[in-house]
């Protein structure tokens, strides 16, 4: 959108004097065509910006401490990935059940191998997530966990 | 843990919007954890949804509507203008006064106006996604915006007249 001094009087008005909250699409040319001449938007500016430093003003209280743990104690509890590969394993050797006294090897067998996976040595492995939680971080805008652990590991 | 990272980010705006437009801890925290309890909801159908934080404000504010609706609206212009609102023009306007004062002009705007407000000058929440937020057009945003700050302009300058600054 070509800037106009229209759009940059309709600009302060709506959004004040600080540029950081323009729209970000119109935030360069709008800086632009103040820098050009400034003094034909000063006191729209001065007027917006005494708005601007009342808002700062009218701070609120935090978030009620606990309201976080009570939130989350709501959440739904993602599947535990041990759990699962037990499960799994288990569908592989007896997709019928277990049978004593037959199964009973092969069941002391999956009981060592269950323990196996959990008394290995952490690995990157343990980053694994559900389908629900990549949702999740898909929602928060990171495109799903693997971009979330990049951006928050810097 | 994925909902606490969702939490930790989105929880603090949804109840500021929410204690914005209530004005009242209890309410909001019960908004706040109704927005969430909403969103574990829809998490598994998540893919085709909006942007977490869009969502989760819209929801916030229409719960929020939904309990204002059930009180009486107090608009600006229904307020007996200097007389609740003023401070007396011998005291000082300290900085605890004036965030008193805004905080009580920003109260009385109308719904609307104050959620424009709400999401863009305090939140700093982009006009893109605020219009969608409040299901309107961004020019219809603009318009919102700049009614509410020509209203407290009007006001605040009514302050100076009376001798507040």
């Amino acid at each position: 959108m070509m800037m106009t001094d229209d759009r940059l009087h309709a600009l302060i008005a709506a959004y004040g004097a600080d540029p950081a909250f323009w729209p970000e699409d119109e935030r360069a040319a709008a800086e632009a065509h103040l820098a050009a001449d400034a003094g034909r938007f000063a006191a729209a500016l001065e007027e917006a910006r005494a708005l601007d430093l009342a808002f700062a003003e009218a701070d609120i209280p935090d978030a009620p401490s606990g309201l976080a743990a009570r939130i989350l104690a709501e959440a739904p509890q993602a599947a535990r990935p041990g759990a699962s590969w037990a499960g799994r394993l288990g569908d592989i050797l007896f997709p019928n059940g277990l049978r004593w006294p037959a199964g009973a090897t092969a069941a002391a067998l999956v009981m060592g191998l269950t323990a196996g996976v959990f008394t290995a040595p952490a690995t990157a492995d343990d980053g694994y997530q559900t389908a629900s939680e990549d949702l999740v971080y898909g929602a928060l805008g990171y495109g799903g966990f693997d971009a979330y652990v990049e951006e928050v590991s810097g | 843990m994925a909902q606490s990272a969702l939490v930790n980010r989105h929880m603090p705006v949804v109840w500021r919007v929410a204690f914005r437009m209530l004005r009242d801890r209890q309410e909001a925290e019960d908004v706040t954890q109704e927005t969430f309890l909403r969103a574990w909801k829809m998490l598994p159908d998540w893919e085709d949804r909006a942007k977490f934080s869009t969502w989760a404000c819209t929801v916030a504010i229409n719960l929020c509507r939904d309990r204002l609706k059930k009180k009486k609206p107090v608009l600006m212009d229904e307020l007996p203008e200097q007389a609740d609102l003023a401070l007396r023009p011998e005291q000082a306007l300290t900085q605890k006064q004036a965030s008193a004062r805004i905080k009580a002009l920003v109260d009385a705007l109308p719904e609307r106006q104050k959620e424009a407000l709400t999401l863009c000058a305090f939140e700093g929440m982009g006009n893109i996604e605020a219009a969608e937020t409040l299901g309107v057009s961004v020019e219809a945003l603009e318009s919102l915006l700049a009614r509410a700050r020509r209203k407290l302009r009007l006001e605040l300058a009514g302050d100076s007249g009376t001798g507040m600054r």
